[in-house]
This record gives structure tokens, C-alpha cells and sequence, in this order.
């Protein structure tokens, strides 16, 4: 639970449904901008955001539609974390990066790439933080000299 | 939610431009299929995938691209891309789709060079 006067701190609540990735995409995006992150970070972070709440509509919470999926967003004055945490036991099976090659020959699924995106594009990441009630996926993304900006006029 | 994609084909010789038009997601698969087995790509050696710059591909999308590149190279057909944006531009080049599919900067470009 959040500190109501933190005014670090962004909340959302998701139903399980394909295609809500794409709010937590755009407040992502509007969260980094607000805290003056550089545009090709606001980027990274869009993408992974992206996947993270994929992988937690799809394999988290399994497309029930009675499961939210939940994105916390913290800043600290240096970077974003965002925690995408959905109902399911976690990842039991983490994917190799992928090879394309393997994939042209139908020797590897073309799917299974959201997770190599995440690991290539943030700063941090860590699977598999279990609790009682969900598992969590954290990423965490630097925004690059402009937040200094921000730091100055706070 | 979001915009479903569509495809167009436009034939020059023996190049065909796709002109993808929306969000490039795992939803976009029947798409790029029905395209790509369209009869206006009888004899097609080379493939042109001109994309939005501000088109939404994630990696359902790119999973579906990767099923088509397998489909081309199956069929010994050349394929180049034009129009991502700088980060799609990055994220194609770190999944590997580069080193099958040339990116150009224009559409013109890409003629010129196909």
C-alpha cells in the first residue's frame, strides 16, 4: 500500500485483457516525461512496460477475467521502477535470448521474445518476486542527463 | 483495443510493397498471411515492409514478422523494411530481423536498391 501524500508514486489497475498494455504504455510514458526523462528512454520503457504486463495478462493471470493486473511506478530521483504484479505463481521457465536463425528454420517458437526485450532494455530487472496474493516482475530505467533538470527545479 | 492492422499490396515488377497500416501485434498474423498468399504475389522476388512510424509492434508482431521472414527465405524472396521509427529500428536490430531484412529510409530509397 502506497503513501497517500507520495507524490512519487503512480498506481494502475488493470483489467486482463490484450490491448490495456497500451494505458500502462501511455502513463508510463507520461510519468517519464513529467520527471524529464530523454525520449529514446521514454521509449525503452514504453516497450517494456509493455511486455511485462503482456506476459502478466497472458501467463501471470492466465486471461482470467476476474484477475487484475496491477503497475506501481515509483521515481526517485534518478530512475523508474515499475512493478508489474499479476495473480499467477511466477516464471517457471525463463527463456533463452533468442536466435533468429533457429526461429527462420522452425527449430525455435517465433514467440518468447517479450522477456529478452525486457532484459535488453532496462537498467534492472527481476522476475519471480512471490507473495502470497501474486507475483511481481520489476524493471527499473534511468532517464539519462535531462532528469538532472528535474532534480534542479524540485 | 487499439487499431487493428491492414494490409495493402502495391505490385511494381517484381517487387511488392506491403503497406501496413495500424498496430503489428500477434492479432496481425491473419494479415500478413492472407497477404503474403495473395494472388498479386505471383512471382514476387522482393518484399518492401513499409510500416507507420508511429504504428504499436510488439513482440507478438515481431513474432508474427519473424513467421513471414521464414516463409520468404523458404522462398528464396529478399526482404527490406522502411519506415520504423529509431527505437523499432533498435529493437529489430537486437531480435536479429536485420541481419534477414534490410532497413532503408524511404520507400524511394528502398526501390532504388531492391
Amino acid at each position: 500500500m502506497f503513501n497517500y501524500t507520495d507524490i512519487s508514486t503512480v498506481e494502475l489497475s488493470l483489467p486482463t485483457q490484450i490491448g490495456f498494455e497500451r494505458v500502462a504504455m501511455a502513463c508510463s510514458a507520461a510519468f517519464a516525461r513529467y520527471v524529464g526523462f530523454l525520449p529514446e528512454r521514454i521509449e525503452d520503457l514504453k516497450t517494456a512496460v509493455c511486455e511485462a504486463c503482456l506476459n502478466a495478462i497472458e501467463h501471470g493471470n492466465k486471461g482470467k477475467p476476474d484477475a487484475r493486473v496491477i503497475i506501481t511506478m515509483t521515481y526517485d530521483g534518478e530512475a523508474i521502477n515499475v512493478y508489474v504484479k499479476d495473480q499467477g505463481d511466477g516464471i517457471k521457465d525463463i527463456p533463452d535470448d533468442p536466435d533468429i536463425e533457429k526461429k527462420l528454420l522452425h527449430l525455435e517458437a517465433p514467440r518468447g521474445l517479450g522477456m529478452f526485450l525486457i532484459r535488453q532494455l532496462v537498467d534492472e530487472f527481476e522476475f519471480n518476486i512471490l507473495s502470497d496474493d501474486g507475483h511481481t516482475v520489476r524493471i527499473q530505467i534511468k532517464g539519462g542527463p535531462e532528469v538532472e533538470s528535474y532534480q534542479a527545479s524540485t | 483495443m487499439g487499431e487493428q492492422s491492414s494490409i495493402g499490396i502495391d505490385r511494381t515488377g517484381d517487387i511488392a510493397v506491403f503497406d501496413i497500416k495500424g498496430d503489428v501485434t500477434s492479432a496481425s498474423e491473419p494479415h500478413f498471411s492472407e497477404a503474403y498468399k495473395h494472388p498479386d504475389m505471383d512471382g514476387v522476388s522482393k518484399i518492401l515492409l513499409k510500416f507507420d512510424e508511429e504504428a504499436y509492434i510488439n513482440s507478438g508482431g515481431i513474432a508474427v514478422l519473424i513467421q513471414l521472414l521464414a516463409e520468404t527465405k523458404r522462398n528464396n524472396q529478399t526482404v527490406a523494411i522502411t519506415g520504423l521509427s529509431e527505437h523499432f529500428k533498435k529493437i529489430f536490430n537486437m531480435v536479429g530481423i536485420t541481419r534477414f531484412a534490410t532497413i532503408y529510409g524511404s520507400v524511394e530509397e528502398a526501390m532504388g536498391k531492391l
